[in-house]
């Protein structure tokens, strides 16, 4: 038996094209005729570059700007790949002009300094002003800086947490390449929620990649601030079968919380005892963005809570806030859960603009890690909205088998690589 | 690489065989079924295209389709991911997702 492939699929094709016209009949369109209506979207990541996209997709008749600070984005995902020397940086970059000249966004370079939820008017640092009829806030995750004692922005510099990907990412590449081979790379993880929960162990993966090949006697320590993490059972047999001895973790009640750093003498300092790395990757506490923070979108967890429907924030109506800043259930913040919600924001935009009643959502997350080029993991859920909010299906969903071959690892590599190729289009293409 | 390659064709040509699969449910809307359905991009590409090692979804017949998710949430066809995601959806979700993936502008 096998697990279906391209080439099964191609055969599959080919063997039952000539009732594809029955699909086409079967189908009914979402989008009729115009509705109008202006959206906004601040933020050109995972979750705002999607929603602009499949907002005009469903309805061409709804303008939608986006605002985006920067000219191209630069993706969290597949950026531990870069420190583990499998891709580049260009190959994780992605630019607007799809968005624009395909999908007919209207995409501005620009900061919003304010969002006025009663006037309806976003401020531009340009000066302009934005009105909308209703608003997508995307503005990812910020910082708790000072939540460690002496990890501050300068000292990011020194000790990086490349936790946003872009010059972060490049210089924690650099100093692992500058790295003695018999250093200790020390990685700290962050108090939950954060951003990508198996990202610090994927990351831990790929930099014992390149050390296995490039400096052996090296070592790598996990402070973790918690007692468990994401696919944990798959990430501990990967490094034991693939990188035996190299890897360290620490868990938060044994030692594993840091509590200060010292970038002159690159200490590390937990509840127990200090740690002396080579190269020292602080992963710092998060909230939501500052713009999501700044505009009251926020509750006290430091998150915005949302209609799960909708994610039409509970605290200023016809604003939505999707992707990470979004307290989103058991959705976990991910890239892909952030295109998830996205789509179905977008398509309760579109019904809320025709005085339509709002689809039930569905929300999907798989999240692969890579633990070698070609050793991947997965872990999957489909999530639906219960009087709980977001819940996962129960009996759907969860991790790789454990007792999974070399060739379903290999499968899930190449696949990881597949589900980078097909998202990134979903979203800038 | 043959044998791997044939033999899961098999219980999807009995179930073509059987015809055309009953339509979706009634209750499930367009738009809810576009909800489950969009998902399905963010691996399978733009509209079921998929630009790289990712199977496309967008040659295949709704019937086709179905089938294959069913036989993904049974087990009866071995996967990676897709019995994990199949599970989480009715037969009939199924269905109608599968219908609103099949009518897709080509």
């Amino acid at each position: 038996m096998s697990r279906i492939n391209r080439r099964d699929f191609m055969r599959l094709v080919g063997g039952a094209g000539a009732a594809s016209a029955l699909g086409v009949l079967g189908h009914v369109p979402v989008a009729r005729g115009k509705s109008g209506g202006q959206v906004v979207v601040i933020g050109g990541g995972f979750g705002g570059a999607t929603c602009a996209k499949y907002l005009r997709k469903a309805d061409p008749g709804i303008a939608v700007t986006l605002v985006e600070r920067d000219p191209r984005f630069i993706t969290c995902p597949f950026s531990n790949l870069v420190l583990g020397g499998l891709r580049t940086m260009d190959s994780i970059t992605h630019g607007y002009d799809a968005l624009r000249t395909r999908h007919g966004v209207n995409v501005v370079k620009d900061e919003v300094t304010a969002i006025d939820p009663v006037g309806k008017k976003v401020t531009l640092k340009s000066g302009k002003t934005l009105k909308y009829d209703r608003l997508v806030v995307s503005p990812g995750i910020d910082f708790k800086w000072g939540a460690i004692k002496g990890y501050d922005p300068k000292a990011a510099q020194v000790m990086p947490h490349a936790w946003k990907a872009g010059p972060q990412t490049v210089l924690l590449r650099k100093q692992l390449e500058a790295m003695k081979d018999g250093g200790t790379f020390i990685l700290a993880t962050p108090p939950n929620p954060f951003r990508c929960p198996p990202g610090p162990y994927e990351r831990v993966s790929m930099v014992a990649h390149y050390l296995k090949a490039s400096k052996p006697k090296s070592k790598i320590l996990i402070l973790d601030n918690n007692d468990k993490f994401s696919k944990q059972g798959l990430f501990q047999k990967g490094w034991e079968e693939l990188y035996p001895g190299m890897v360290e973790w620490v868990a938060g009640s044994k030692g594993g919380v840091v509590k200060a750093v010292d970038t002159k003498t690159m200490i590390v300092k937990g509840e127990l005892d200090d740690h002396k790395g080579a190269v020292v990757n602080i992963i710092p506490a998060q909230t939501a963005g500052q713009l999501a923070i700044k505009a009251g979108l926020t509750n006290e967890t430091g998150w915005c809570p949302v209609d799960p429907k909708t994610f039409e924030s509970t605290i200023h109506p016809g604003v939505h806030v999707i992707g990470d800043s979004s307290i989103a259930g058991e959705l976990p913040k991910s890239g892909f859960a952030a295109n998830s919600e996205a789509k179905i924001c977008a398509n309760a935009i579109v019904a809320m603009f025709r005085g339509d009643s709002v689809a039930d959502a569905s929300y999907v997350n798989t999240c692969y890690s890579l633990l070698a080029p070609d050793y991947g993991i997965s872990v999957a859920a489909v999530y639906r909205v219960t009087d709980k909010g977001i819940t996962s299906v129960e009996g759907a969903g969860g991790v790789s088998p454990a007792d999974a071959s070399r060739g379903f690892r290999q499968d899930e590599a190449k696949y990881a690589v597949g589900w980078y190729q097909s998202i990134t289009a979903d979203i800038w293409a | 690489m043959k044998s791997k390659l044939l033999l899961p064709l098999l219980p999807l040509t009995a179930a073509l065989a059987l015809g055309a699969a009953p339509a979706a449910g009634a209750e499930i809307s367009p738009t809810a079924a576009a909800n489950m359905a969009n998902n399905c991009f963010a691996c399978h590409g733009p509209d079921g295209r998929s630009p790289g090692t990712m199977p496309s979804l967008h040659q295949l017949t709704a019937q086709n389709m179905t089938a294959l998710l069913k036989q993904f949430k049974t087990g009866e066809r071995p996967s990676t991911v897709m019995g994990r995601h199949a599970k989480g959806y009715s037969d009939a979700e199924i269905e109608a997702l599968a219908e609103y993936i099949a009518g897709l502008q080509k």
